[in-house]
């Protein structure tokens, strides 16, 4: 990773954490804020999935669901320790990755992303009609959680900074990832899985491990998302939201981290722009699906780049 | 006795009926995915357009008979421009293009039809009425003719396949564009009429079960998740296996609707295809390397 880049980042942290310093940052915006960087985060950690291993899940929704409804269900029940509730997701949704990358990574192509919804489908259908977390309604009016006893997450303001360094913290996890060794395997594997298998590497392994590093980062984004919505609904695991996270990284660009952060964060704000003058955004975004996928196949940074580690990486 | 004829036997007639309609749905998708190597997201919308451009022609002719005919047909051909607009310009790209960009096309149908009709349940009533004692029971007329015109549907679609110059043309470009294209068929029209077809067929099934069901914008996006699993189980690509798997779907959906809380039934129907894909990973009829 070079020093420019480096710098890049540092600049860009610096900005959002002098983002609320800004003066019509109300709290409105605080929270359109902290949404765009959430999912900029997930999209972020699905591009290591799609981008770099040519992996296409369509059940991140899932994992992001059962971090929300992790922490909810312990908001509820009075464990407002931010770090039981963080650690309660990670658990909760690393042993149903461990599921479900087990067997969806045994498959290719379009099958891996049929496995990945048909399991998270089938969560959604649990936590839809099991009336102890809810049923359709979910958990609702959770309290906020606490970072240690007596100080707690409950101003937009802290939330904001609670999602700032998770994505930071994520981000510097993702690049390192991709630029180690074990990122060039994942590379390999997209480019070519058979030689990559020829060449002696437990494909399998390093796809399921890829996997749970995605689907665990996924679910930490969903741990703190009860924080700024006090609720866990079912409607956060439906199939079409994992349909929107693939849209975030391919609007963003796939195979360069920085791009599905961005994008993310561009459909959070078109969906917000668009549907305060009109009720058919969904109509809008889905124009700029398609328009993105005929005339930019590569996102907003793609541009620049080539996909992964082509030629824009062996001049850098 | 009174229970195999007064619950079991309409159950599976039911399932049956059913089935037969799914596989109206799945047979498109299927025959897609093998042509374009594209999941076809924006499938179920097509399903939904046929119901909905079926109210719109009964609205001006006041004849379910006349929408039967004239709706797929408008269906069509809003497939085939969307194929020739969209998809073509895919063909030489990653079929993760294809999917993503049906993902948008699905978004903007049923946006599309919530504006124009809104997103009220809306029911068609069934144009034909009445019961016909079968069996010791008696069973809704429309659903014996649903049943029959599905089974003709499927029959016609086998003939179509295996006794016409153009089924045949289609199943080659199936098994390999490259050379079909070499032996001088022009294979992006192979490729528009076939996704016109496909829309047709989706409206279709779209119309003819809409007596049973509501009509509403969101209608295919629960179709659309059956028809995915009945595509996988039959084997991806291989239609005489999506039809028997509709079939086996749509039975086993209303016998454990029986015993079970339906919502479970959705749970019990993806476990069955997660044990088949652990056994089976290439459904039951699944040839080896289809898109692997």
């Amino acid at each position: 990773m070079s020093r420019v880049s480096s710098w890049r980042g540092a600049l860009v942290l610096a900005a959002l954490v002098a983002l609320p310093a800004l003066p019509f940052m109300s709290k409105f915006y605080l929270l359109l804020a902290f949404d765009a960087l959430l999912f900029g985060a997930i999209a972020m950690s699905l591009d290591l999935l799609i981008g770099y291993t040519g992996l296409v899940s369509f059940g991140h929704a899932a994992f992001f669901g059962l971090g929300a409804y992790s922490t909810a269900i312990l908001l509820e029940r009075g464990v407002v320790s931010l770090w039981a509730c963080l650690g309660f997701a990670v658990l909760v949704v690393g042993l149903y990755a461990l599921l479900v990358s087990y067997f969806a990574t045994a498959r290719r192509g379009i099958y891996f992303a049929l496995l990945t919804l048909v399991f998270a489908e089938v969560v959604y259908t649990f936590f839809r009609y099991t009336q102890t977390f809810g049923g359709s309604d979910g958990i609702q009016g959770v309290p906020p959680a606490q970072l240690v006893p007596g100080v707690a997450i409950d101003t937009p303001l802290a939330n904001y900074y609670a999602v700032i360094v998770y994505l930071a913290l994520a981000y510097a996890l993702c690049r390192v990832l991709v630029t180690s060794h074990f990122g060039k395997v994942l590379v390999a594997i997209r480019e070519n899985e058979d030689r990559a298998r020829f060449l002696g590497y437990n494909v399998q392994r390093y796809k399921m491990a890829v996997c749970m590093i995605s689907a665990l980062l996924t679910g930490v984004g969903g741990a703190l998302y009860p924080g700024r919505s006090a609720f866990a609904t079912p409607d956060l695991m439906l199939w079409t939201v994992s349909g929107e996270f693939i849209i975030m990284v391919m609007i963003g660009g796939l195979g360069t981290l920085g791009g599905p952060i961005i994008g993310g964060a561009f459909f959070v704000l078109l969906q917000e722009q668009v549907s305060s003058y009109v009720d058919w955004y969904f109509m809008v975004i889905g124009l700029v699906l398609v328009f993105i996928v005929l005339f930019m196949p590569r996102g907003l940074l793609g541009f620049r780049r080539m996909l992964g580690f082509g030629q824009w990486r062996a001049t850098a | 006795m009174d229970y195999l004829v007064a619950i079991l036997l309409p159950q599976l007639l039911h399932g049956l009926v059913f089935g037969a309609a799914l596989g109206l749905l799945a047979l498109g998708l299927t025959v897609i995915f093998g042509l374009l190597g594209v999941m076809n997201f924006a499938h179920g919308e097509l399903y939904m357009l046929g119901a909905y451009a079926g109210i719109a022609v009964i609205g001006v002719t006041q004849s379910f008979w006349v929408a039967l005919v004239v709706a797929p047909l408008l269906v069509g051909v809003v497939g085939a421009v969307t194929e020739v607009a969209t998809l073509r310009p895919l063909y030489r790209r990653e079929p993760l293009y294809g999917l993503i960009l049906t993902f948008g096309l699905a978004l903007v149908f049923r946006e599309a039809v919530r504006q124009i009709w809104g997103g009220d349940m809306r029911r068609i009533l069934p144009p034909i009425t009445g019961s016909t004692p079968l069996l010791g029971m008696t069973y809704p007329n429309y659903r014996l003719f649903l049943l029959g015109a599905s089974s003709v549907l499927l029959l016609a679609i086998w003939l179509f396949f295996t006794q016409t110059r153009a089924g045949i043309v289609v199943r080659a470009a199936v098994q390999d564009a490259e050379m079909l294209d070499g032996l001088g068929v022009d294979v992006r029209r192979v490729f528009t009429l076939t996704f016109a077809g496909s829309a047709a067929l989706a409206a279709l099934a779209g119309l003819l079960l809409a007596p049973v069901f509501t009509v509403y914008p969101q209608m295919g996006v629960e179709m659309i998740l059956l028809a995915f699993i009945v595509v996988i189980l039959g084997g991806m690509g291989s239609m005489g296996g999506s039809v028997v798997a509709a079939v086996v779907i749509g039975l086993t959906q209303s016998l454990f609707s029986l015993w079970m809380n339906p919502q479970r039934v959705a749970i019990a129907i993806f476990g069955i295809m997660i044990v088949v894909l652990v056994v089976r990973p290439r459904g039951f009829f699944g040839r080896e390397g289809v898109l692997e």
